[in-house]
């Protein structure tokens, strides 16, 4: 595999986004139109009570190879949960798919906790405008905490195979206090559902499909599928679980795995195709990738330096 | 009408010594029956930390099963250990609710976490006894019953059984969350979901017994006995907002059901109110019925919701 990057694309500094977010255009989800593409991102608001952020999502609408922005989101596309719900903190990411002439947008809802500092869910949401807002089919999530899976479920990609449905997602195996001046930080690995309907899922509960590459304590995050043949291919990214923030070489890199019965997975870093640049806006890190076919070609979205803070770029596969 | 005569405050924390995990609160009595003792299993709490705030944790008093005002022992520890950092049951397991499962003895809890936005979030958890209910083994580190979108959080109050076969777990679902006076207050109904294996859960997905005081009156405790054909709902119920108190303070309520799924309420037959002073003189909450050597009891608290123990009554007559 051998990804040809193209920039970056978008840098949410350069436009008026809805909710009062200035910063972060966090893990580009694409949606795919007849002549142009939907880029769905989570934009962050600082919370006026308390100055921690608030992920609201937002789009941008491009043309040509990424070139050409013809619409970027001026509304609310998705309210954040009510009180004490599990998204009442932010949404981060949405991934979206048709389903015939819905929208279904799955979400990672954030909620804030006392002893660690979040947990997340994960929620549906129907769109009924060709994805320009979407309304939750409920209050709670769909996918959330499980006897092998206690907290951070989150990070759904959706793709439905033999008349399945999948989801990938991330569940979090735990909490750790690395050392003595620092909060906790969180630990988390990629695990798998199914679904007959995109609503009810069953889950592996707890198997971690994607073997570690760093440590035990690697977190991963944000699978991607795609099948380009009769094999399935998955992109991630991964970092080492503390001191991951400002510190390079312990940072998000992107992963690669490949599967060709949808249960067993081989780790495969090394045909990834994708590292992070010399210098320039993703030389620091690149995180968040979204695999995604357009007019014949398969394009990588993914964030880079600190978390998609100054935006997103994409990259065309060889 | 039923009528439940009134034996007395039966078990006062207070007057337990030498356990710093059960300085205050006697919450949510479930019975397990022996030969010769009637084990009762409740939560409880140590003092308050310095914010004032509370962990609860989950013991058993042993009754003597003929005279069930003689106290035989007490567990010598908390029967569940405290979730790890960030799980579910970080700060509390409360309340619990046993059955026997052929030699061992499941038990389901409320598992309690603190949250930024409202005070806390409960999910419901299971463990499993292999020695007579002194301890108990988690099934996992996370919940067996967790958030859905029609139940977005607070599921507490557990009450399992089993009738024909199948499980049937009782529970409170929270509905939304009220701000009063910079205070977040739940609303929360009560709720079923059965299953073959009491791991796996199908869920009814609506609330069984309808609102009498207010479109968000909390109700609470659900405790199901089968009895005479029919099954018999007490629970409890109160105002959501300014509760702690007498006039909009938890009552015990009740409801029948032939079939699991439809639910009557009739409160007027629950035959048990606040007494006219003393220790359940403001609010009865928390029933749990059941039957020993051919009588029928209920085990309940009492004011500031169990803070000075639970106490008994006794069914005169029958409940049909």
């Amino acid at each position: 595999m051998k990804w040809k990057k193209l920039g970056k694309i978008f840098d949410p500094r350069d436009f008026d986004l809805p909710n009062g977010c200035v910063e972060f255009a966090q893990s580009p989800q694409a949606l795919v139109f007849d002549d142009f593409v939907r880029i769905y991102f989570s934009a962050r608001q600082k919370d006026p009570r308390n100055d921690k952020y608030l992920s609201h999502v937002s789009f941008v609408d491009m043309k040509k190879n990424f070139k050409e922005i013809i619409n970027v989101a001026k509304h609310t596309v998705i309210e954040l949960g009510k009180l004490g719900c599990f998204d009442e903190h932010g949404i981060f990411p949405m991934h979206v798919i048709r389903r015939k002439d819905e929208i279904y947008g799955y979400t990672c809802g954030w909620n804030r906790k006392v002893s660690v500092s979040v947990d997340t869910s994960i929620g549906l949401a129907i769109s009924n405008d060709n994805g320009l807002t979407f309304r939750k089919i409920g209050d709670g999530p769909i996918l959330t905490s499980s006897l092998h899976e206690p907290f951070l479920v989150g990070d759904p990609f959706v793709q439905t195979y033999e008349g399945k449905f999948h989801m990938w997602h991330m569940f979090g195996t735990g909490w750790k206090k690395f050392s003595k001046s620092e909060s906790p930080d969180r630990i988390y690995k990629i695990g798998h559902a199914i679904s007959e309907d995109g609503v009810t899922w069953e889950k592996e509960e707890g198997r971690q499909i994607i073997s570690d590459r760093l440590n035990s304590d690697e977190s991963q995050a944000l699978p991607t599928v795609i099948k380009l043949g009769d094999r399935y291919h998955m992109w991630f990214c991964y970092r080492e679980s503390s001191d991951f923030r400002r510190n390079k070489s312990r940072g998000y890199r992107i992963g690669y795995a490949f599967s060709d019965d949808l249960v067993d997975w081989t780790r495969d870093d090394g045909n990834v195709g994708i590292d992070v640049s010399e210098d320039g806006w993703d030389s620091e890190m690149v995180c968040y990738p979204h695999v995604f076919e357009w007019a014949g070609k398969i394009y990588l979205l993914y964030n880079g330096n600190e978390f998609g803070r100054y935006g997103f770029g994409a990259a065309v596969l060889e | 009408m039923f009528h439940w005569k009134k034996r007395g405050l039966l078990f006062k924390p207070q007057e337990i010594q030498g356990k710093r995990w059960l300085r205050e609160f006697a919450q949510a009595p479930s019975v397990l029956i022996f030969d010769d003792l009637v084990r009762v299993y409740f939560s409880c709490r140590p003092l308050p930390d310095q914010n004032g705030q509370y962990v609860s944790y989950s013991g058993y008093v042993d009754l003597n099963r003929s005279n069930l005002f003689e106290i035989v022992k007490i567990s010598k520890e908390p029967i569940l250990q405290l979730g790890e950092l960030g799980e579910f049951d970080e700060f509390g397991t409360y309340p619990v609710s046993v059955i026997r499962d052929g030699k061992d003895i499941l038990a389901y809890y409320g598992g309690w976490t603190r949250c930024e936005s409202v005070p806390f979030n409960v999910a419901i958890g299971c463990a499993r006894s292999c020695d007579d209910g002194e301890t108990f083994e988690k099934l996992g580190h996370g919940p067996v019953l967790s958030y859905t979108p029609d139940e977005p959080f607070v599921l507490s109050g557990p009450k399992i059984r089993r009738y024909d076969n199948r499980w049937y777990l009782w529970y409170i679902a929270g509905r939304k969350w009220l701000m009063t006076d910079g205070r977040a207050e739940p609303v929360y109904k009560i709720r079923m979901a059965s299953s073959n294996d009491g791991v796996k859960w199908t869920r009814m997905g609506k609330d069984l017994i309808e609102s009498k005081l207010e479109e968000d009156e909390a109700q609470a405790s659900p405790d199901v006995f089968f009895c005479n054909g029919k099954y018999h709902m007490f629970f409890s119920y109160r105002y959501s907002l300014n509760y702690r108190n007498k006039k909009r303070g938890y009552r015990i309520g009740y409801a029948f059901s032939e079939d699991l799924k439809a639910w009557a309420r009739d409160d007027a037959r629950a035959g048990i109110d606040v007494s006219e002073s003393g220790w359940d003189s403001e609010m009865v909450s928390y029933p749990h019925v059941f039957t020993l050597d051919g009588k029928i009891f209920m085990f309940y608290l009492g004011n500031q919701v169990g803070r000075y123990g639970f106490g008994l009554a006794e069914l005169v007559g029958g409940l049909s």
